[in-house]
């Protein structure tokens, strides 16, 4: 293991060293979420309370220079817990509220708690977002409980959402993640996690934080990583997640290439891994499962369709570059059909996917143009997706996602017959040491 | 008579005899010094570019993404090949320049010495140029692809637009480095530039106006949204 330590600002240090050891940490990485981070901690603060009384726990605010005083209310946020009948409540929460140094963004926010965590010898971490207005103090047992009492390395949460809501998630997350890995983790940028110090301090032994994960990445890598590193790995139902909407600057392409670019990265670090993988199979999911309606999306597929016919025409020299010529000739036979009836099939995306892929594998033009040339593609492949699930459920429009990734399982070998062989050999999956003793058999 | 023909005919055709003798052996100098020059560049030229070839210079370099850089700008040959190809047209040039020399003519010793002072200059605007090229390339692209991401309907014309934009600037700065009608270009290149500049702005503001305040009272304004926007959220 690494002994490099990550720098800590001074009080912080001094706070360490004053709280000696802690059990339990959760993390709130937090950036001008003033309106919305008080909630946020006295969740997690009643949630340690009524489900973890007698464990030594740490609340860490870890900010990025927050200007409207959001550490100022993590550290004076307060809790009557008799109004909320905990009259157990054994051991004080402290409070570690610091900023991050390093390249801004999430990623850093979460490096610094993974080495707060490394430094106070925590068994298990909770990380929540700061800007969540749906988060409960049953969040938090639903993140730590199944690390502390059942062995598992990795909580990712699971979480009721509109069809469609997190379609980057639907469309290309979840069913890469699943082809490629094997495990079925449904919401692998969810933004909420629990997991093993021993996590912890293997996430911090990583290379990256001077990378694109240390700003928006982290979410995907520190779900592939824990699966790559051979973590136990389970899913927790939190029921819906509702939030401020994430930046309005960010936009969509931005947002794409943070996701599409951190998967593709990860890719070629663990060829020897996914390259050799088949099928998939059911991550355990903890807590009680229900349905509860979720706010209605409005949808303007005009609009998709419109920026994805664009995409075609004013694209196609970047899309012949970067797409094998089969898939560009299925995507050019589309602009054939009227208005909006332009539809991706399942097939076509899975094909499109892999063809990106392997062209930023092989560098066939600069990778960040490559990643936003995307766009409009999955654009209209959303758009398809709105019109194919028009008038559905969520549970039969689940049922479709469950097709496409079954179509991103068959078509693996598509991928791997085009993707250059692994230079290094397979690399078998035991940085996480303790897991697979305890394990007691499957991921089912 | 018999002066006459060794004076008026004679004399000069022997001078000339005599002049063609002094220089026979410059030419005979220059053309060894072509040959030599020829063969050495084809030496040369070959040799490095085996050697980058056997060193795997084409597989180094297709891992730092400058083959798809240089297909990207057109040049399909391989960097191997390419780094031949300069060292023998350089051992050319370095050849002709030494064979003029071998005349030992004052004004052709004035003309090659002024082409090699006129070297470094070349090199310049041959380096202006290909910087220029490739990057009106990746700046074209990079603005044809935030265009069409933004939706905009002219996105090509405005990807072309900062291309030629790039490109003249580069012929620009390079004519100026060759000294060709330093003045003319100058002020030509700034005329033209600021009467497109100048013509854009007003066609925007006649045009495009309820586009621009739109844009700006998106920017500035609360962030409202528009009808036509949608709820969805892609994370």
């Amino acid at each position: 293991m690494s002994t490099n330590l990550t720098p800590l600002a001074a009080p912080t240090e001094a706070r360490i060293q004053e709280i000696g050891s802690a059990e339990v940490i959760v993390g709130i990485p937090s950036y001008n979420n003033a309106d919305t981070v008080g909630h946020v901690v006295r969740a997690v603060s009643v949630g340690l309370a009524k489900h973890f009384p007698g464990r030594r726990a740490v609340l860490v605010n870890s900010d990025g220079g927050s200007s409207d005083q959001t550490p100022a209310i993590v550290a004076r946020t307060a809790i009557n817990f008799q109004h909320l009948f905990i009259a157990d409540q054994q051991s004080i929460l402290h409070r570690i509220v610091t900023p991050y140094h390093g390249i801004p963004g999430k990623g850093s926010a979460f490096r610094t708690i993974f080495e707060i965590a490394r430094r106070l010898k925590a068994r298990a971490c909770a990380v929540v977002d700061a800007d969540l207005r749906s988060i409960s103090p049953e969040w938090i047992e639903l993140l730590l409980r199944p690390i502390m009492e059942e062995g598992y390395d990795y909580v990712a949460p699971y979480y009721l959402r509109h069809k469609y809501d997190g379609t980057i998630t639907n469309s290309l997350a979840y069913p890469l993640t699943r082809a490629l890995y094997g495990q079925r983790v449904r919401q692998p940028i969810g933004g909420e996690f629990g997991f093993s110090g021993a996590l912890a301090a293997h996430y911090l032994d990583q290379h990256v934080w001077e990378s694109e994960v240390a700003r928006f990445g982290i979410d995907i890598w520190m779900t592939t990583e824990a699966i790559a590193s051979g973590a136990r790995i389970c899913q927790s139902f939190l029921g819906a997640k509702i939030h401020n909407p994430k930046d309005p600057s960010a936009d969509l392409s931005a947002m794409l290439m943070q996701v599409m670019g951190a998967l593709f990265a990860l890719m070629e670090k663990h060829e020897g891994l996914w390259s050799r993988l088949e099928g998939s199979q059911p991550v355990p999911l903890f807590g009680f499962t229900y349905e509860v309606g979720v706010e209605p999306v409005h949808v303007n597929v005009e609009r998709m369709v419109s920026h994805y016919r664009q995409g075609l025409t004013d694209l196609e020299p970047i899309w012949r570059q970067i797409l094998a010529d089969d898939t560009f000739t299925q995507l050019c036979d589309l602009q054939g059909t009227s208005g909006t009836d332009c539809r991706i099939p399942d097939e076509l995306w899975v094909q499109v996917v892999y063809d990106a892929a392997i062209a930023h594998r092989k560098r066939i033009i600069r990778r960040d143009h490559l990643l936003k040339a995307l766009t409009p593609l999955y654009l209209g492949r959303t758009a398809s997706f709105v019109q194919a699930t028009q008038g559905l459920t969520s549970m039969e429009a689940e049922q479709k996602i469950e097709a496409l990734c079954h179509t991103f399982e068959r078509m693996k070998p598509y991928l791997v017959e085009r993707w250059q062989p692994p230079t290094l050999q397979p690399v078998a999956p035991a940085l996480l040491h303790h897991t697979t003793v305890d394990a007691g058999g499957d991921h089912e | 008579m018999n002066d006459f023909i060794n004076q008026a005919l004679l004399g000069p055709l022997e001078l000339l005899g005599r002049q063609v003798l002094t220089v026979l052996p410059n030419v005979l100098a220059m053309g060894i010094i072509l040959l030599g020059g020829l063969f050495a560049a084809w030496a040369f030229g070959s040799f490095a570019e085996r050697l980058f070839r056997m060193i795997g210079f084409d597989h180094f370099c297709d891992r730092l993404g400058m083959n798809a850089a240089l297909l990207r700008g057109g040049v399909k040959t391989d960097p191997s090949r390419l780094i031949g190809r300069s060292i023998y047209w350089t051992v050319i040039m370095l050849a002709s320049i030494a064979a003029l020399g071998a005349l030992n003519l004052t004004p052709i010793n004035q003309f090659a010495q002024s082409l090699l002072a006129y070297v470094p200059h070349l090199v310049t605007a041959a380096v202006i140029l290909l910087a220029g090229y490739f990057l009106s390339n990746f700046v074209s692209q990079a603005v044809l692809i935030a265009a069409v991401n933004a939706g905009l309907p002219p996105a090509r014309l405005i990807a072309a637009c900062s291309r030629w934009g790039i490109q003249v600037l580069a012929g620009a700065m390079a004519l100026e480095q060759l000294g060709i009608a330093q003045h003319i270009v100058v002020v030509g290149f700034g005329i033209t530039w600021g009467g497109i500049v100048l013509a854009g702005a007003i066609a925007f503001g006649l045009g495009a106006a309820d586009l621009a305040k739109g844009f700006l009272e998106r920017r500035l304004g609360n962030r409202s949204k528009s009808s036509t926007d949608d709820d969805l959220h892609h994370w």
